[in-house]
């Protein structure tokens, strides 16, 4: 099977299992609702306020709760199955980016659901021409996904992996939350979203770059 | 007198005599003596960065050579350079609030991406400390502390992308921004801190060292249940 092949074939077995566990969309968005729900509780009500801050803490939102994607119990490999796609001849990075490609798909689900749910909640003020910022937001969806998979790789195995691998990435996920925010800051001030879209570009470049190099050593890593 | 304690010795020794340099360093005219608090911040701040720079290092020769003494270093030189940068962070922090007014801004490029960076290496401690045995450890921390060091140039070079309240670099090609007797005191304490980081890697890699044997002459799980000696019981 070609490389390009073994990607898709990942990508389509991770989503399977999600449409079987329901992991994502039954328990993950849940409780990303409630998550977007709990800030306006601990402001008290200021309107003013919760328009003002309601676009970060969708990307807050979605930052944190994209590496509870990556990680989710159904994208996890056990020992013997990563022995046994190893002895197959299986590419890591192929395994890698098809794990990848799976977990953009579902955040940027994840995140659909979440803007709109952001826009009730928090009434904020969209600029003119708002829908160019979701490029932006694609790209930070899929390097999201990209540094969330890494870390679910560097962890996997390990007791207390759910806390452990945001504690390492979510630092490395920053110019991803910048670029996704700014871009749709700008657009009222006439500032160009595409220094931002292009930040979020490299990020991804570079991400994917990592992984392409540490792929292997990280199959060998999790034995 | 081993020579761990020879250099931690000279390390105390020379710490002193920075101290002593740096109280009477000249200070500057608007900042008055808070100024003092650059000879240990600036060489906390390098020295962070030398510690990842060899923990990067040493990583990439552990994945070359696949011996316990670069893991070793490598995780000693983290341990070292959170330490400098948490004191670092709290020294830049204390200058921000006697000059600039403010203890944090949000603003400032180095001290956002100098945070990042510290948790960014407590999270390479925490992922050593999580890992099931040693060879693990290393297996998965190489590669975090060789992806991680990318973080170095980004915070020192932070100041010069982006506009700040941090002031730039200190020593720049056409000259110094500082007077003679000031950045002679900062030199000298950069090396005696430089001094500081090698006695604490030797130490601290030689204690890594020594719980790693101690661990190996530690019993396995059921090394201690004896099988059954039918010879030994009675006849009855």
């Amino acid at each position: 099977m070609s490389f390009w092949g073994q990607v898709i074939e990942f990508a389509r077995r991770d989503l399977v299992a999600e449409r079987r566990t329901g992991e994502v969309v039954a328990i993950v968005m849940p409780f990303g609702a409630v998550a977007l729900m709990t800030l306006p509780f601990a402001l008290t009500i200021d309107s003013a306020l919760l328009s003002r801050v309601g676009p970060a803490m969708f990307w807050v939102v979605s930052l944190l709760f994209a590496m509870q994607i990556a990680l989710r119990h159904s994208a996890a490999d056990r020992p013997e199955h990563r022995a046994m796609l190893s002895l197959l001849g299986i590419d890591p990075f192929a395994r890698l980016i098809g794990r990848a490609a799976s977990s953009s798909l579902l955040v940027g689900l994840f995140m659909a659901v979440m803007f709109p749910l952001m826009v009730v909640f928090y009434s904020p003020d969209l600029p003119p021409g708002w829908p160019s910022a979701l490029l932006p937001a694609a790209l930070a969806a899929l390097g999201l996904s990209l540094v969330g998979t890494l870390a679910a790789e560097v962890t996997a195995g390990l007791s207390g992996r759910t806390m452990l691998a945001p504690l390492i990435v979510a630092p490395l996920a920053i110019p991803l939350l910048v670029g996704g925010s700014q871009a749709l800051e700008s657009l009222p001030d006439n500032g160009g979203i595409l220094p931002w879209t292009l930040l979020v570009a490299a990020t991804d470049l570079a991400l994917a770059v990592a992984g392409a190099v540490v792929a292997r050593p990280l199959e060998e890593a999790a034995r | 007198m081993t020579k761990i304690q020879v250099m931690l010795g000279l390390a105390a020794v020379a710490l002193a005599g920075g101290l002593v340099l740096a109280l009477n360093a000249p200070i500057d005219a608007l900042q008055g003596e808070f100024s003092r608090i650059m000879h240990l911040h600036v060489p906390a701040s390098w020295l962070a960065f030398l510690a990842f720079g060899v923990t990067a290092v040493a990583s990439i020769m552990w994945r070359i050579r696949r011996t316990r003494a670069w893991d070793r270093r490598a995780a000693a030189s983290a341990e070292i350079g959170v330490l400098f940068t948490a004191l670092s962070l709290a020294t830049g922090s204390l200058w921000g609030g006697a000059v600039w007014g403010t203890y944090w801004d949000w603003a400032d490029p180095r001290i956002a991406t100098t945070a990042l960076m510290f948790f960014v290496y407590l999270g390479y401690l925490a992922l050593r400390s999580a890992s099931p045995d040693a060879e693990s450890a290393a297996a998965r921390s190489s590669i975090l502390g060789i992806i991680a060091v990318v973080q170095v140039p980004l915070v020192y070079f932070s100041v010069n992308m982006f506009r700040s309240l941090h002031q730039g670099q200190s020593i720049r090609p056409d000259g110094a921004t500082m007077p003679g007797g000031m950045l002679v005191a900062m030199l000298v304490n950069v090396g005696v801190f430089t001094l500081v980081y090698f006695a604490l890697l030797a130490a601290r890699t030689d204690v890594m060292r020594q719980e790693e044997a101690a661990r190996a002459l530690e019993p396995a799980a059921g090394e201690a249940v004896r099988p059954p000696r039918f010879d030994e019981v009675p006849d009855v």
